[in-house]
């Protein structure tokens, strides 16, 4: 039986690894809601993120959280850009299934080209604070994935508020819920689908920063984020945020627990349990509304 | 059916037999044999993909063979031409890649691939072809079992035994400063967990207790949850299966936790040059077994350190040490059976020759059983004063065993 | 067509060495599975990015069927088959009861679990120690073994052609095919849409684990991280849709440019990830500009050349008609009027 300070631990890193699940699968279910499409490039851009701020660092040695400075507003404009250039141009017939297929390839793109700049070698940013911690209750606490989770807490926030309280945000929901009707109301939906898209790419700067703090990166590892990443929105419901973000601290918090018992490969099996689970018995996801009905 | 139809058809047909007949042509001519052919080497290394770093340094070990040999006139007074490919990190491209090396480009000799995980496949292909397999990367003990008849290990030891010396050591303790309990935790691969479990089974043996035994998938970055499990155990002991930012990211997990064990060992990473600044220089302590050090004064060592730094500008390291050493291997085979080519019988004497005899190379002599696992062993070196030193064995020690470990 | 099944039975024999058969396995191999993904992809519509599990699962299963259970190679190997399509039933219970998004979702997570589970339960599958898989002919000579592999998929290949074809042309493929283009109105017309996909899927499932177990029994060492890789599964989609899903033949030739292409740059260019990148850059440029492939690219194109385009009408869509009604423009306008329903959504 492991012990009540160990599981305390745990909990603690659940909740931190829930964090950055829960920033970035807000980012994915961004893109769903507005566009219907499954953006596997996602984590893609999130390892992108976190190999610029790698870079940074190593070249100038600046804080990384100094890169969101441009990768935040470089990553809104590539969403911006990728969905008016490239998923606008799709047959809307075919839009979810091709859609999957060109960030798919985009994936690949940005893997290869990480891979032909900074090799297959696993890199981390050297840190001073790299191996400070704090004490929290008899649980010891990293001071980076403290960053880390703050980095995502605030993200998140931010992007609540600006979804519940600015014309942006309403026009944002209002074009996820029912597009006809938003346009019909004079939203100009696709520019709306265009900012929500970069809305969603800006999370995986914040989140790639966020990674870069405290893990490895490589230009594969984005393989290992997407599975679970699309276990959470599909468990959350798609398209609906808070879904997501509950989904996130659940699961996030479930692969923590079950590390004490089980190795970390079956660990992760969590996230797939949880998603055949979530379609065999609730094909809508346990907090999605009349969206993902129909996906 | 329909015009469309026949059309796509006919479309489809034509691709597919221009492709057939380009992939038919050109290829490489029978190589016959003649006194100032070169003796061209066929190896496949991972140069892309995530075996990459490593597969470099295999390749930088090799090409510094070819020049060294090829600087003294040759082998058999015939220069030697290195054919590398690079695998991609897979295990269906090795394959191909000998098959090519082997089939179409008429190589005259193979030398091995890196990792384990390509090692066993591409041995095959050789053994199927009847060709002498001398590998620098192969150690798990896998590669042993596969029943290969050509196969030989050119390092020290195999994985199972890197950490002989310091098994012994450890059992030779006076029982109070012995460690009573001990944690593992290694990555799943063949070479990585070999190392640690090799000593887990010896100090299981002798009586110390295993507490955590913990195996991570390549692809882990985050350790957290590993580092708690361990940290949590209070073990007197940490034993690290790892390769290197696995090993580098639980150490720094490790010391988030501020867990500070007596004795700490890892495999691969603290030999590494980059690890004392990876680690924030927190290396104090640390152990690590390796089957090579650029001190060693074996004959041919001095001239491949000196003319390895003149070619690449810096020291080379176990992995170039092993290539290095592979070749040393072949050539002593070539030299004494007098030929170097494809010829079944060739092959045979050069195979045969290498299960009767010993070889001088870089990391010592070595000497293989029949399954082709070399029968020497691995020194064990420690972070002392902000250095790695040899600690064991006894008569190749630069500094003495810090036990136990000054905290992290 | 005789010429083309002379040219690839006589192949073997034109090979200078073991080492141009074994590239030609490797892309008849990549055209069993491309067509055999084709049986969901073409007939359907719904895109599966988790082919690789199949063929991985078949390898698997066909391996321990003969090392622990002790069968012969070849009865393990539809053995093997047999158990996939069983459990291609509950996956694809779970993946086809949602539309579209939850399907490619649940096709990748395939892949990643079934990597996952076979790293991790080592006692069994051997884990990242590998598996050996026995020769199904000991004692042949390497180069015969190639041939025999050779021929054995080839005789593959065939059987999936005419499975393919001759459900093209039954009542159970037009029902699928109307899944593909409208499924609401080919559920309101009674076409029993759930189970029709069902049984495609496992249909497609499992000629994709008979060419995973072959090709296990052919390469003999089998290793999670290669078997159950999400870029195997995206290659089967690329060389389909390259070729053009709505083709007999389309898979097939998608597998001959992609297989030859990935061995000719790999010959030419080696050393640099950029394969991947070349994959990806194609992968998108099929998508954005030809979603039918180049057979109808190329077909569309003789055809106007020649004034005999004449084609059944199931086999086009609106987009196409245009095209041939003399618009030309390889892209056509979103959201044009015939395509209205999913803008709906």
């Amino acid at each position: 039986m492991p012990s009540a300070s160990l599981v305390f631990q745990s909990i603690v890193l659940g909740v931190l690894l829930g964090g950055l699940y829960a920033l970035l699968a807000a980012g994915l279910t961004l893109y769903f809601g507005v566009m219907r499409v499954v953006m596997i490039a996602h984590s893609a851009f999130l390892i992108l993120a976190a190999y610029l701020a790698w870079y940074a660092h190593r070249e100038t040695g600046i804080d990384p959280l100094l890169t969101l400075l441009v990768t935040v507003p470089l990553f809104f404009a590539a969403g911006v850009a990728m969905q008016r250039l490239l998923l606008t141009r799709l047959r809307p017939a075919t839009l979810t299934m091709m859609s999957v297929l060109l960030t798919f390839s985009i994936a690949l793109v940005i893997e290869g080209l990480l891979g032909y700049a900074f090799s297959g070698t696993q890199r981390r940013i050297r840190l001073g604070y790299s191996s400070a911690s704090l004490e929290f209750f008899g649980a010891r606490i990293a001071v980076v994935k403290l960053i880390a989770f703050g980095m995502a807490a605030a993200a998140l926030l931010g992007l609540y508020l600006l979804m519940k309280h600015s014309r942006f945000g309403q026009a944002l929901r209002a074009t996820i819920q029912h597009r006809e009707a938003a346009a019909l109301l004079g939203i100009d939906t696709d520019r709306i689908a265009g900012y929500g898209f970069g809305l969603g790419l800006a999370t995986a700067a914040v989140g790639g920063t966020a990674l870069a703090l405290d893990t490895t990166i490589y230009p594969s590892l984005h393989w290992h984020w997407i599975g679970p990443l699309m276990a959470i929105i599909v468990v959350g419901g798609l398209g609906s945020v808070p879904g997501a973000a509950i989904a996130a601290m659940a699961l996030g918090m479930t692969q923590s627990l079950l590390q004490l018992e089980l190795s970390t490969t079956w660990a992760q099996t969590v996230f797939y349990v949880a998603l055949f689970a979530t379609l065999a018995v609730r094909p809508q996801g346990f907090f999605g509304g009349r969206l993902a009905q129909r996906f | 059916m329909s015009t469309t139809k026949r059309l796509s058809w006919r479309v489809a047909a034509l691709a597919s037999a221009t492709a057939l007949a380009a992939s038919g042509c050109g290829s490489g001519g029978g190589s016959e044999d003649s006194p100032d052919d070169p003796i061209t080497i066929g190896v496949s290394l991972p140069l892309t993909g995530d075996f990459s770093e490593p597969g470099k340094g295999v390749e930088r070990g090799y090409k510094a063979w070819a020049k060294i040999v090829n600087d003294k006139g040759g082998l058999l007074g015939r220069k030697v031409e290195l054919k590398i490919l690079d695998d991609q990190s897979n295990a269906d491209r090795v394959v191909s890649d000998y098959e090519q090396l082997i089939g179409r480009d008429q190589v005259d000799l193979v030398f091995g691939p890196f990792s384990t995980r390509l090692v066993v496949p591409s041995a095959r292909v050789a053994e199927e072809y009847g060709l002498l397999f001398v590998e620098p990367a192969g150690a798990a003990p896998e590669v042993f079992t596969q029943g290969f008849k050509n196969l030989f290990y050119a390092a020290p030891a195999v994985a199972n035994d890197h950490y002989n010396h310091l098994a012994d050591h450890i059992l030779a303790l006076p029982e109070a400063e012995r460690p009573k309990t001990v944690a593992y935790a290694a990555m799943d691969d063949p070479f990585a967990q070999g190392t640690a479990y090799g000593l887990k089974d010896k100090l299981e043996k002798g009586g110390i207790k295993t507490v955590v035994d913990e195996v991570y998938p390549p692809n882990t970055t985050d350790f957290g949850s590993i580092a708690a499990k361990i940290a949590s155990s209070k073990a007197d002991m940490v034993v690290g299966g790892s390769q290197y930012q696995d090993g580098v990211n639980l150490i720094v997990a490790l010391q988030q936790l501020n867990y500070q064990p007596k004795m700490a060992a890892f495999s691969t990473a603290p030999t590494e040059p980059e690890f004392a600044k990876a680690i924030g220089n927190k290396t104090e302590g640390i152990l690590a077994p390796t089957g090579y050090t650029q001190q060693a004064d074996y004959p041919s060592n001095k001239e491949f350190v000196e003319k390895y730094t003149e070619q690449f500008g810096k020291a080379p390291e176990e992995d170039e040490a092993n290539a290095y050493t592979t070749g040393q291997v072949v050539a002593a085979a070539v030299e004494a059976a007098e030929c170097a080519s494809q010829d079944e019988e060739c092959q045979s004497k050069l195979i045969d020759w290498l299960r009767e005899n010993e070889v001088e190379t870089v990391v010592g002599p070595l000497k293989w059983d029949d399954k082709g696992r070399p029968q020497s062993a691995h020194m064990i070196q420690q972070w002392v004063d902000g250095e790695i030193q040899i600690v064991l064995p006894e008569e190749q020690k630069e500094a003495d065993l810090v036990h136990p470990k000054p905290k992290w | 067509m005789a010429a083309v099944v002379a040219v690839a039975l006589s192949f073997p024999s034109m090979a200078p060495s073991p080492y141009e058969l074994t590239v030609g396995i490797a892309i008849v191999n990549y055209a069993v599975l491309s067509t055999s993904w084709n049986f969901v992809g073409g007939f359907t519509g719904y895109i599966s990015l988790g082919h690789g599990a199949f063929a991985g699962l078949g390898a698997y299963t066909t391996a321990l069927l003969v090392t622990k259970a002790d069968l012969p190679s070849f009865a393990a190997l539809f053995v093997s088959a047999a158990l996939v399509a069983v459990l291609a039933v509950p996956v694809g219970y779970a993946a086809l009861r949602v539309r579209g998004a939850s399907f490619v979702i649940v096709s990748i997570a395939l892949v990643l679990i079934m990597l996952l589970v076979f790293q991790s339960w080592s006692s069994f599958t051997g884990g990242s120690r590998g598996l050996v898989v026995p020769r199904p002919f000991p004692g042949m000579l390497r180069s015969e073994h190639h041939e025999v592999f050779y021929f054995l998929f080839l005789a593959l290949l065939a059987v999936a052609l005419l499975t393919w074809w001759i459900i093209d042309r039954s009542r159970f493929g037009m029902g699928l095919k109307a899944i593909r283009e409208d499924e609401d109105k080919a559920q309101s017309l009674g076409t029993p849409t759930y189970t029709y996909k069902l049984v495609v899927f496992v249909v497609s499932a499992t000629f994709t684990a008979l060419a995973g177990g072959l090709y296990g029994l052919w390469f003999g060492d089998l290793d999670p991280v290669f078997q159950f890789s999400i870029l195997s599964g995206a290659y089967m989609v690329l060389m389909a849709l390259l070729g053009g899903v709505r083709h007999l033949y389309g898979p097939l030739l998608g597998a001959v440019i992609v297989g030859y292409g990935l061995e000719y740059s790999k010959l030419e260019y080696g050393d640099t990830p950029l394969h991947l990148v070349f994959a990806g850059l194609l992968l998108g440029v099929v998508v954005m500009f030809m979603p039918d492939g180049v057979i109808p690219a190329a077909t569309g194109l003789i055809a106007r050349v020649f004034k005999t385009g004449e084609t059944s009408i199931r086999e086009v869509t609106a987009a196409e008609l245009r095209e041939e009604r003399g618009q030309g423009g390889a892209e056509p306008a979103p959201g044009s009027p015939g395509q209205k329903r999913e803008v709906k959504q």
